[in-house]
């Protein structure tokens, strides 16, 4: 009996003593890798970039953010819409331009940026050590370039010189202070350029590839940061090495261009891509857009209402034939008794609301909702980001500022072909010069691209916001950028400054 | 060399009855003093005698038993009567008259891996025994906490059935989940929900550090332990039966407006917005009553309870068995918030040799919960019925649901919801342990127990087709009025838990004066988590019956699938050193090193000491105040630990899932990429805790009071606080912020014995002031508990307030002229006579963020219970009140945020003109002011007093009852929450922290408390039980 009992001690000793602790301890993540053990291959290579593109998808990180809150509710173009002024308060304040600077919109745009340009920067930094094809290689690289460009553009347009974050930052650099406008643009050029001589054409992708980033893409995106800095003749070559890359050519029908089947089309230079049939849900929003159900009308129609047209906008399709409109019109927005898609008749009543118009650009009938899921975060219409038009209309501009009237003319005089169809009643050439000629190139944007996020960017860049917005509170030196989210300022203990007038 | 002395006992034994022939029988009957009514089942041993088998006393309360000697002496023990020591002498005859055990202080109390005498603790340690809790019903273990103990706060996570609770220990010492640690049966668990309060032998609770500190890396926030009912030896098999059955009901309903007074508010706010009101609402009083929306959700419920126990042992083995049957529909939508439990037990003992005694414990438990969704401002039926307009009837003509023409999104027809959900939880937990004890030598022994926590769980939810149309083919109801794709979800998951744990014990007194007890342990445990999910839509079937993930028309297209994983381990060595100096002078220490994969390589190992005094003063020989039986000062400190966060925190993981899709035909093609950053120097937080506190008895017993006085310092808090945006990344875990609290708890027990009456009083209250000290370098103030009506957040934790304050503007009474606005700082463009005024704090003419202040503390400044049990000629009438005071609650029950929801009817005393009210602003549909704002407007008073439980039962006399061979008959009626006191105007006051608690990674939940965004309420319970014992 002594003897079992003695046993027991040992056994007792044994576990008591035992240093398995370590090993025991050692608990890695059972579903998923650790960075450590990441990035070994070209599959690992290629999941790095296509997160980085994920994140051009985000909407609602954690509040929305649209491309079209900034570009078409800040402007002239449309009002917020939604159930009322409470609904989404914040874009009251916002197009009103009694700007607040804690918004949680704001603050979404900022954040989802620097998670892409993070994104980005992750690509950049464990990529290049992978043993894999250098072609591949480069252009995944390249992809990431753009992908924080792009993010860089947006922020810069926005708030004028960010945080450069060009590597993935370490926690004692997270206070990262501004860098001036001049060096946001120096670093978008210089990182588009290196982009550039790596992308392929547009039609050396393969069609499982097509919606990666092509070399047209940067150019585009380069062609716009030149715009914005009135550097008008690298704008000029830069738009006309797209022109000339042959790869692009405006689509036969305006109004196919934003059907599904019109979606990376031949005049589509950048789309962020969405589909419907996803599976996402309000809380993880997979491969769809929002957009969809935030631009339909509400009632009968299942949408929130927003992003709802002016009289203004609408006036603009009648300026230059008081009878005729401009045939893009009905491309662009519903008006009363129109046919919604599959979803109806567009009656007031059966909105619910008293408004006149719905935007049509993002309006997708019900047979193109997800079969499975909630429709809602499974919207699949594209974001057009870029399309050849607006290459064609920056290229008219930037020649009228470097003196080829007749060539901005040939450019202008495109866009006003295809969307004057066959009628030949509207729309003729243009052939005014000087001014007026500057301004026909202003008003085509704004036929060609409303409610398509460019209407309040065109017009800070172009100096005419105060003529425009300025009955609606908008004042220069102030209103022409975003307030630096007030949480930022104080996270990073006041390294961000505040822009002027907030 | 022991069993040698064992033989020659044995021996030298034997030859004395034999040799000398000087065993005699004893026979003899044990009595009650207290009514001298028989003791049936009392045990009689002869002390120091291995061979004796001991007997127990008949049901006439007889006994007979041999002695070996004159010189014997024997023992008469039975639960809570003073034991007795007699000596046999000459006698033949021993009748033993037993006296009620009237000390507190001489109850063995369970502490960490062991027991002790209470009056011989240190530490701050409370008691709540069986029979405290097994004369009332308690629907769930937590319940038994709640109030009937100092220094522990507990709050219903919300009414409906199967909910949690929380519970806080000594105030919320951190913002990362302050849950306390629960040990069953010496086993870690997590959620009490699996345990039938039945079984409960007694419930313990570890407060101060020094007595949690043995559990080290979890104690911080205190520890339970609870220990399950056992047999006793010698016992012959009782079995007893206790069941109860009964309804609930809400006990109040929110007074808000009919259909004629919403059209004339409505009418109003439009109106006041420039707007033209519906023209339904033109001729408001061509509505009556319209619709009450809470009278169509909430219903009488039943509830019912059936639980039988055995209960035996035999002179080597002790068991103990039951089984329980419990089910409680919930008052908002019956059936489909219901809790359903079925648990089994078997706890046994035995002792295998003389050296060595096996046991184990087993519970198995069943139960399944239907659940609606509750305590959100988005989607709950409650917080829909507390803001349907009332002008939309529950149903149409043709008897189909009706949805309301003027709210489009959050606020639906309330009792369609329910009848649309179906969400089911199914679980089954298997929580058992087997051990062995080693007995060496007298004083050394071995405890070896390995114990297995499983626990297979599924949620069912379907989605079904349905709507609300008008017109079936325009389908003209708003999108959340109809479900046009039906979908089914199927989740399954799988925890995994088991535990190694061995302790040695010594013990040894050295001449009478010094008594040493060393225990030396350690643990492993691991926990082991997995869930696998799939889901499917468009079924063709809409019957529930047939919702199957593989019931559809092309399974390929629709079905999704999911899986996690994960697995963390601790790894543990303890030791605790016990000194007692002349049964006057109690020394403690103790210490334990905890290693947790939780955390990275740099900081794996923990290390938490203790140490802990007392002195009995009243046995010093100075003492000499007859008045005064006991008298006793504790003091202690000791450090803890908290590692309450998700796996894999140290390291960065890369996440699948990061998705983007290419080509014409939109493939999905996976992303992965970290979004967390890592925090490799993650670590424990660290609890410090100092207590001191005295013990006093009064009158041999009859008057006990206990109070204790703390400083608990948190440092270390491990929290995500927020970092810049433009790391790109989520914030790390870190260890930053720190949190004081101190406080001060009284718990007094008076008990009276007389012949035909007893009765105690007894009351506790706990003070507890908490504050946070500390948020890291640079830190920001953490918010959280976002109000979607006004489109913020409510609570801020910031350096020098309490956890999780409320925050936000100060209202000023209401502007009643456009005067007024104009002289006032500048709060809105379109702000008028009628509108809240907000104060200007920072005093720069502008009402903006700056003008904000801690307007509220969801944490009472005290919490108390009373207890008042009476025994009269066998009828007994229990009392049982429970309050909190001076907390705040943020009512937030009303979605201001849609202009059409329904209101209070505090809103007929709006301000119409100048002098017509100065709290109440007016109405407008397009509310400028944004009058709905956080501000100190919707804070109020959550200070309540509740009758918890009130109950009369009358036991059957035991001369009757000795007749059909019973033990023990009791009958009984009881109600709970029958009545509470409170000015909240909401449904109920007593709110705990919301939603999904046993997310790790959520932070945020436990700094969201005291928020109602339309809290299920606690019912009032009226039921009738009938206890059986034979």
């Amino acid at each position: 009996m002594n003897q079992i009992k003695y046993i027991f001690i040992l056994f007792f000793v044994i576990i008591f003593s035992q240093s398995c602790g370590d090993k025991f301890l050692d608990k890695s993540p059972i579903v998923g890798e650790t960075e450590e053990n990441f990035y070994r291959n070209e599959e690992d290579a290629l999941s790095a970039v296509n997160a980085a593109y994920a994140a051009l998808q985000f909407e609602r990180n954690p509040a929305g953010h649209f491309r079209w809150f900034w570009g078409d509710i800040m402007s002239d173009e449309s009002i917020k819409g939604g159930s009322g002024d409470n609904d989404v308060f914040e874009l009251t304040l916002l197009e009103t331009f009694q700007t607040p600077t804690n918004g949680e919109l704001l603050e979404s745009e900022w954040k989802a940026s620097y998670e892409g340009i993070y994104r980005a920067n992750v690509v950049l930094e464990n990529v290049p050590p992978i043993e894999m094809n250098e072609n591949l290689k480069n252009r995944i690289l390249a992809e990431a370039r753009f992908i924080r460009c792009y993010f860089f553009y947006n922020l810069t347009t926005m708030f004028g010189g960010v945080p450069l974050a060009d590597r993935v930052l370490e926690p004692n650099e997270y206070n990262l202070e501004r860098s001036t406008e001049e060096e946001m643009w120096q670093f978008i050029e210089g990182d588009l350029l290196e982009a550039i001589s790596h992308l392929p054409l547009k039609s050396e992708y393969i069609s499982g590839d097509i919606g990666r980033i092509t070399k047209g893409a940067a150019e585009a995106l380069l062609l716009k940061s030149y715009i914005w800095q009135k550097k008008w003749t690298q704008a000029k070559t830069t738009a006309e090495s797209i022109v000339n890359s042959g790869e692009y050519a405006l689509e036969a029908s305006y109004a196919g261009i934003f059907t599904n089947d019109g979606e990376n089309g031949s005049g589509s230079v950048f789309e962020i891509q969405y589909m419907t049939e996803s599976g996402g849900t309000w809380d993880a929003i997979n491969e769809g857009t929002l957009t969809n159900v935030f631009q339909r009308a509400r009632g009968a129609f299942d949408g929130f209402g927003f992003n709802v047209p002016t009289q203004e906008l609408v006036d603009v399709f009648f300026k230059e034939n008081s009878q005729m409109e401009d045939p893009r019109l009905k491309s662009t927005v519903f008006r009363v008794g129109d046919v919604m898609g599959d979803r109806g008749i567009f009656t007031k009543e059966a909105t619910g609301f008293d408004y006149d118009y719905y935007p049509k650009k993002y309006f997708n009938s019900k047979n193109e909702e997800a079969t499975f899921g909630d429709p809602a975060p499974n919207g699949g219409s594209n974001d057009r980001v870029i399309r050849y038009a607006d290459i064609l209309l920056l290229h008219a501009e930037a020649c009228y500022h470097t003196g080829n009237e007749s060539l901005a003319k040939m450019s202008l005089n495109m866009v006003r072909e295809r969307a004057r169809g066959t009628n030949t009643n509207i729309l003729p050439d243009i052939t005014a010069n000087g001014s007026s000629l500057l301004e026909a190139i202003y008003t085509e944007r704004q036929l060609e691209l409303a409610l398509e996020g460019h209407r309040f960017f065109d017009l800070v860049r172009t100096d005419r916001a105060l003529d425009v917005l300025g009955s609606m509170g908008y004042t220069d030196g102030k209103h022409n950028l975003f307030p630096i989210p007030v949480s930022q300022i104080q996270a990073t203990n006041q390294a961000i400054t505040q822009n002027p007038g907030y | 060399m022991k069993n040698k002395s064992y033989i020659l006992l044995l021996f030298f034994l034997s030859t004395q009855i034999i040799l000398f022939g000087q065993s005699k029988e004893i026979k003899g009957k044990v009595i009650s003093a207290e009514d001298q009514s028989d003791i049936i089942g009392a045990t009689i041993e002869v002390k120091d005698d291995p061979n004796s088998l001991g007997t127990i006393t008949e049901y006439d309360g007889t006994y007979s038993i041999t002695v070996p000697s004159k010189e014997s002496i024997l023992v008469f023990s039975y639960l809570g009567m003073k034991t007795q020591e007699v000596k046999v002498g000459d006698q033949n005859e021993i009748v033993i008259v037993m006296d009620l055990e009237t000390s507190l202080m001489e109850e063995i109390v369970i502490v960490g891996y062991g027991t002790e005498k209470r009056s011989k603790i240190s530490g701050a340690v409370s008691v709540i025994n069986a029979d405290e809790i097994s004369e009332t019903p308690i629907l769930r273990t937590e319940q038994a906490l709640q109030g009937r103990t100092s220094g522990v706060q507990v709050t219903q996570n919300s009414g409906s059935p199967g909910s949690a609770l929380t519970v806080r220990i000594r105030g919320n010492g951190t913002i990362n989940g302050g849950d306390p640690l629960y040990i069953v049966d010496g086993i870690q668990v997590s959620g009490l929900d699996f345990l039938s309060p039945s079984d409960i032998a007694s419930i313990n609770i570890l407060k101060d550090a020094a007595s949690s500190a043995i559990y080290g890396s979890r104690g911080a926030n205190g520890v339970v332990l609870i220990t399950t009912k056992t047999g006793k030896k010698n016992q012959e098999g009782k079995i007893s039966y206790d069941g109860y059955f009964g309804v609930q009901s809400p006990w109040k309903k929110m007074h808000l407006l009919n259909a004629r007074e919403y059209a004339i508010i409505q009418n109003e706010a439009y109106i006041a917005a420039g707007k033209a009101p519906p023209k339904e609402f033109l001729n408001p009083n061509a509505f009556g009553e319209g619709t009450r929306w809470q009278d169509e959700i909430f219903e009488t419920a039943p509830i019912m309870n059936h639980q039988i126990s055995l209960r035996g042992g035999s002179k080597k083995s002790t068991y103990a068995i039951s089984g329980n049957y419990f089910k409680q529909d919930g008052i908002v939508g019956g059936a489909k918030s219901n809790f359903e439990r079925v648990t089994a037990r078997l706890n046994t003992t035995h002792d295998l040799k003389e050296w060595l005694t096996l046991g184990n414990t087993l519970g198995v438990t069943h139960f399944t919960r239907n659940a609606l969704p509750e305590n959100s401002e988005f989607n709950t039926p409650l917080l829909r019925a507390l803001n349907m307009d009332p002008v939309t009837p529950v149903r149409k003509f043709d008897g189909t649901y009706a949805y309301s023409p003027y709210s489009d999104t959050d606020i639906t027809n309330p009792v369609n919801q329910i009848e649309q959900t179906f969400d089911t939880w199914k679980s089954n937990r298997l929580l058992g342990s087997i051990y062995t004890d080693i007995k060496f030598t007298d004083e050394i022994s071995l405890k070896t127990v390995y114990s297995l926590d499983v626990t297979f769980a599924t949620q069912d939810i379907f989605l079904p087709r349905f709507d609300l149309s008008y017109d079936p083919v325009l389908s003209d109801a708003p999108a959340q009025e109809k479900r046009l794709e039906n979908s089914v979800i199927y989740n399954n998951y799988n925890w995994s838990n088991w535990q190694l744990e061995n302790l040695l014990s010594y013990k040894k007194n050295f001449n009478d004066k010094h008594n040493v007890s060393i225990i030396l342990g350690n643990t492993v445990l691991e926990n082991n988590y997995h869930f696998t999910g799939a889901a499917n839509s468009n079924l063709p079937s809409n019957d529930p019956d047939d919702a199957f993930i593989s019931n559809t028309i092309d399974p390929i297209e629709t079905q999704t699938a999911s899986e996690e994983a994960t697995s963390s381990s601790l790894l543990s060595y303890f030791g605790r050193v016990n000194y007692e100096l002349d049964g006057k002078y109690l020394f403690s220490g103790t210490l334990r090193a905890d290693g947790s994969s939780k955390f990275g390589a740099n900081n794996r190992f923990g290390y938490f000491p203790s140490l802990s005094a007392g002195w009995i003063i009243s046995n010093e020989s100075f003492f000499e105040v007859d008045l005064i039986s006991l008298l006793k000062f504790r003091a202690s400190w000791g450090k803890n630990g908290n590692d309450n966060i998700g796996n894999y925190r140290f390291s960065t993981v890369v996440r699948p899932g990061q998705n983007y899709t290419y080509g014409p035909d939109e493939t999905i093609t996976s992303g992965s990429v970290a979004t967390v950053a890592a925090n490799p120097d993650l670590k424990w937080e660290t609890i410090t805790q100092t207590n001191i506190g005295f013990d006093v008895e009064l009158w041999s017993g009859k008057l006990n009071f206990t109070t204790d006085y703390y400083v608990k310092n948190t440092d270390d808090v491990l929290y995500a606080a927020p970092i810049p945006f433009t790391s790109g990344t989520d914030a790390p875990i870190q260890n930053i912020a720190s949190v004081r609290n101190s406080g001060l708890e009284f718990s007094v027990l008076y008990r009276e014995k007389e012949k035909r009456v007893n009765y105690s009083i007894g009351g506790n209250i706990s003070f507890v002031s908490s504050k946070v000290t500390g948020l890291g370098e640079g830190g920001e103030p953490v918010f959280a508990g976002s109000i979607q009506s006004a489109n913020s957040f409510v609570t801020r934790t910031d350096i020098g307030d309490p956890v999780a304050s409320f925050y936000g503007y100060v209202t000023d009474g209401i502007f009643q002229t456009q005067a007024e606005v104009e002289a006032h700082a500048f709060q809105n463009e379109n702000t008028a006579a009628g509108d809240i005024r907000f104060k200007d704090l920072n005093g720069d003419g502008v009402i903006n963020e700056e003008d904000r202040e801690v307007i509220g503390n969801p944490t009472p400044d005290f919490t108390y219970g009373i207890n008042f049990n009476l025994d009269y000629k066998g009828f007994d009438l229990g009392l049982f009140f429970q309050g909190v005071h001076g907390n705040d609650l943020y009512n937030g029950t009303v979605r201001y945020d849609f202009n059409y929801v329904n209101r209070p009817i505090s809103v007929l005393d709006r301000w119409t003109g100048a002098g017509t009210s100065n709290d109440e602003p007016r109405v407008n549909i397009s509310d400028p002011n944004q009058n709905a704002r956080i501000s100190d407007r919707f804070v109020e008073n959550g200070s309540y007093l509740r009758l918890k439980n009130f109950q009369i039962g009358y036991n059957i006399p035991k001369k009757l009852l000795s007749k059909f061979r019973l033990d023990k008959c009791r009958i009984y009626i009881s109600s709970q929450n029958l009545l509470t006191f409170t000015n909240y105007s909401g449904l109920d006051p007593e709110i705990g922290s919301i939603g999904n608690l046993d997310d790790p990674d959520s932070n945020t939940n436990y700094l969201e408390v005291g928020i109602d965004r339309g809290f299920y309420p606690q019912s009032r319970t009226v039921l009738g039980g009938l206890q059986i014992t034979f």
